[in-house]
């Protein structure tokens, strides 16, 4: 049963200007020539009260023509809200199905086109299309199951929800019987979904202006130096077909392609654009985006596009049957936050089906417990990495992440004392 | 400038026309003016402007909702007929429905002095810098990177609805935002941190702010350097008016949400542990916490960050008693959930643009002040810890399960703060936990900023979370596996 359906329009202009070293950024919602002229003229003026902006250090100012070799855009989605209540409906029945007794979720999907414009000549433009889709299953009030879905091709969608639907059931229904927890370390079993969201926290700390601010657990030394176990490779890549994050170019003008981040656990760069890579006398990865921290101005910063983690061996089920000590296997979680980010310390709380595994098996589900450990420990200790890589988008996973199931030897799980 | 009211009026007439049985039109026009600083040099600074209308009806009892820049006849005309066709494929079995409400046509705004966009760009880029300074000249080194934000919004709002009610806004709310890093010996601590309210720039003066903000700097320095780790059987824990307005929103405002309750956000905010409780007793017979514990959330007290007199639906806002002597006492309710609930709604109603749609939110949630003295709550303290400040902060997302690490902490020892500080004391327990430990709560009140994170899209509402000065008996400390990570 569909709760609501909305729908947006948003034609937005966003425009960075640089005068004298002096920068700032607006956005223009339906813009005409006459608001653009007007609020040009003002963010003119505007410039003009500021000091230097000791960052900023120019912008792609070579000339690029920009062919991407894959599509971001599939025009099945102009027809698909005509059929997407339909698929939703036959999703929740799919997890009614599969042992839910209560389903809850959103569909998302729009259709974009983004047109790019530099002072210093480059000019390029591009179509996306995109979906996602979070189902959440309950069976009474505490056991739970989720299940996700997205892309931006639109063949086979149908079966993408119905397996997130199916998914989300299943666990939902191995988690009823869910006793508390007991506190300890554990070596730890982490879904595609949970490690976008942990190691998550380290990829978006590849910004050097959230390391210059202390806002990443990454330092400069680590630069080079193997900080994750060898199994751990991963990329930015801003030119897959199902990528989310996926674009010709970032929003200066610079192309972009894949970049290696981490090769066999050592950290090989940063993710740059001209500014920073000018400040840091590296290569400019092509990664500018107008980043903000949460609240406030926006800045021209790097950001990933699509993170990609190279997949494993394992199969989840081989990665569960080597677990002959106490393992806990993690479906999905929520709400991390730093004690101290700059050193890494982090709790995190897993939700829905939580498992403990003993001598290769799943013994019986567990629940009430909270992931309290060091983003840069967990990065060192991770044992083993299948091979399900999944794309994960999703409330708490904000960047288009490409990752399998990764297990984390020996990681501290807390619970609440009264 | 005129909001373009007579669209919005176009927007429920054409809505009724085409057979909605509910409409309701947002004309939202805001301005957002932010500047940034890091250790002393202005990183950036901008003015965006937004202007749009929201259109959400009522169809064959099913919901839909537009919202659009283009305001002109033929953009909202489209959006009502975009809205009206979502609602009609929704094919919902069980009809949405809206309590009876009062119909009011009405105006409000919150006091504003000085006016952002009175106020020079230079003396607002000044106070970020002077701040700076400040901290600079006070705590350099110890307080190596400091980043500084100061964020400036006023918006202009015009809602009606097919059923007669109109409501005219103008809201005004200024906020500053701080994340800095002390040294230590352990490796140093850190510490986001923000103020805000409704008001114009006068807020800065009126209120103190660079004390307030030199002050949370004093005790993340003074943290950093001395606080030692200590192990401790069950103690007993003073938190301020900071730690107490967290655990009210996060631990009693957010599962008091009727549609969190209900299930709607279960698949982003989740559910919430109210929902086993009220299964087999009503709301007035729970009993939640200890007698002392009474929690408010009240949108109309003057100056609180979310400010409002009438919510997103113009229902009339008043003060919600969401616990009343340690028992249940109220939910969070807007139209929709208040008519399942077969009562009315209490003013819940927010949206934080016209590109949202109104949810049920919370404004300034807090708890209620007692009749102690700080003084007092301490003279009976054998041995404890006082926590002024914390850091890191979660819990589950049915609300029952939630950490709270202290930063600014002080070691109690007969009646007198110590000057031994602790380092990173945990508050990891239940709601039921904490709750059912607290026997005192003090006069006075402090109040944070807070942006409170829900719905899909994300919705980040300017909110209070306050209180006294709340003590706990025998408080079981959690952290001990994790203290050297």
């Amino acid at each position: 049963m569909i709760d609501n359906s909305k729908i947006w329009y948003k034609d937005n202009l966003e425009l960075f200007l640089a005068k004298e070293g002096k920068t700032t950024y607006f956005e223009i919602e339906a813009p005409t020539q006459e608001k653009i002229k007007t609020r040009i003229k003002n963010a003119s003026k505007f410039l003009d009260f500021l000091p230097k902006n000791v960052l900023y250090n120019g912008i792609e100012s070579n000339q690029h023509d920009y062919k991407s070799p894959v599509e971001f855009f599939d025009k099945k989605i102009l027809k698909f809200s005509d059929k997407a209540p339909e698929l939703v409906n036959v999703a929740i029945q799919e997890s009614l199905e599969h042992g839910a007794s209560k389903v809850a979720g959103v569909l998302y999907f729009g259709h974009s086109e983004t047109n790019l414009l530099t002072s210093y000549g480059n000019e390029g433009s591009y179509l996306g299309s995109s979906y996602r889709f979070t189902i959440r299953s309950f069976v009474g009030p505490e056991s739970s199951g989720q299940g996700l879905a997205c892309g931006r091709d639109l063949t086979g969608v149908e079966n993408s929800l119905i397996n997130a639907g199916t998914s989300a059931g299943e666990i939902a229904k191995m988690a009823v019987g869910g006793t508390q927890g007991t506190p300890g370390r554990y070596d730890l079993i982490m879904s595609p979904t949970v490690a976008a969201n942990v190691l998550g926290q380290l990829f978006d700390g590849l910004n050097p202006l959230k390391i210059l601010i202390y806002m990443s657990p990454l330092k400069y030394e680590h630069i080079g130096k193997q900080i994750a176990s060898k199994e751990f490779s991963v990329s930015d890549d801003a030119l897959l077909n199902e990528g989310l994050g996926s674009r010709p170019f970032d929003v200066e003008g610079t192309p972009k392609g894949k970049t290696p981040i981490f090769s066999k656990g050592i950290l090989e760069r940063l993710l740059q654009n001209t500014s920073t890579s000018i400040m840091d006398k590296v290569e400019n990865t092509g990664n500018s985006i107008f980043f903000d921290f949460g609240v406030g101005t926006k800045f021209l910063a790097p950001g990933p596009s699509n993170i990609v983690v190279e997949g494993g061996d394992y199969a989840l089920e081989e990665i569960i049957a080597e677990s002959k000590k106490p393992t806990i296997y993690i479906t999905s979680n929520w709400y991390t936050r730093f004690t101290n980010i700059r050193g890494g310390v982090f709790s995190t709380i897993p939700r829905d089906g939580m498992f403990l595994i003993e001598n290769g098996e799943i013994q019986k589900p567990i629940r009430k417990l909270r992931l309290s450990d060091n983003i840069l420990r967990i990065c060192s200790n991770i044992d083993a990495i299948g091979k399900d890589v999944n794309q994960i988008y999703w409330w708490e996973v904000p960047t288009p992440t490409f990752i399998p199931t990764i297990k984390v030897k020996d990681c501290v799980l807390t619970a609440a004392t009264q | 400038m005129e909001i373009e009211k007579d669209l919005a009026d176009i927007a429920v007439a054409y809505g009724s026309s085409r057979g909605a049985s509910y409409v309701e039109a947002r004309v939202v026009a805001s301005r957002n003016e932010n500047y940034a600083a890091r250790n002393g040099v202005l990183l950036g600074g901008g003015i965006s402007f937004s202007r749009g209308i929201a259109i959400r009806v009522l169809a064959n009892g099913s919901m839909g909702f537009c919202s659009t820049p283009n305001l002109t006849k033929v953009g909202v005309v489209d959006g009502v007929d975009k809205a009206l066709k979502l609602a009609k494929v929704s094919q919902r079995k069980n009809p949405i429905r809206f309590s009876e409400e009062q119909i009011v046509q009405t105006k409000w705004k919150s006091p504003v002095k000085n006016k952002f966009e009175d106020v020079s760009i230079e003396e607002k880029q000044n106070f970020l810098i002077d701040l700076d300074k400040i901290l600079k000249q006070e705590f350099q080194p110890k307080l190596p990177t400091r980043t500084l934000l100061l964020d400036l919004y006023s918006d202009q709002k015009y809602i009606v609805t097919n059923e007669g009610s109109k409501v005219e806004s103008e809201n005004s709310i200024i906020s500053t935002h701080t994340f800095n890093t002390a040294k230590g010996k352990a490796g140093g601590e850190q510490r986001m941190s923000s103020l805000g309210g409704t008001g114009g720039w006068e807020w800065i003066e009126e209120k103190n702010v660079v004390n307030q903000i030199l002050e949370n700097n004093r005790g993340l320095v003074k943290a950093a350097q001395h606080a030692i780790e200590k192990p401790f059987s069950k103690i007993d824990v003073i938190i301020s008016g900071e730690v107490a307005g967290i655990i009210a929103h996060e631990n009693v405002g957010h599962p008091s949400e009727a549609d969190r309750i209900l299930g709607r956000e279960g698949a982003q905010a989740g559910e919430s542990f109210y929902l086993d409780l009220l299964q087999n007793e009503n709301l007035g017979e729970i009993k939640i916490g200890t007698e002392q514990v009474t929690i408010i959330d009240d949108p109309t007290r003057p100056g609180n960050s979310g400010f409002y007199l009438y919510d997103d639906e113009c229902i009339k806002a008043r003060p919600r008693y969401l616990i009343k002597k340690g028992m249940l006492n109220e939910l969070f309710l807007n139209r929709e959930y208040a008519s399942i609930l077969n009562t009315k709604s209490n003013a819940a109603a927010r949206a934080i643009s016209y590109k949202r749609e109104p949810i049920i939110r919370m404004a300034n949630t807090f708890f209620a002040p007692g009749n102690f003295t700080f003084e007092e709550l301490l003279n009976d303290v054998k041995k404890g810890i006082y926590m002024k400040s914390f850091t890191e902060w979660n819990i589950d997302d049915r609300r029952f399960q939630s950490k709270y690490v202290g930063l600014e902490a002080y070691l109690i020892d007969n009646g007198e703060i110590t000057e031994t500080m602790i380092r990173r004391p945990v508050l990891e327990s239940t709601t039921f936990g904490l709750l059912s430990s607290v026997d005192g709560v003090s006069k006075d009140f402090y109040s944070p900023h807070g942006d409170c994170g829900k719905g899909d899209p994300m919705q980040g509402a300017p909110v209070w979370l306050g209180g006294p000065h709340v003590r706990l008996r025998d408080i079981k400390l959690g952290g001990e596996l994790n203290n050297r990570l």
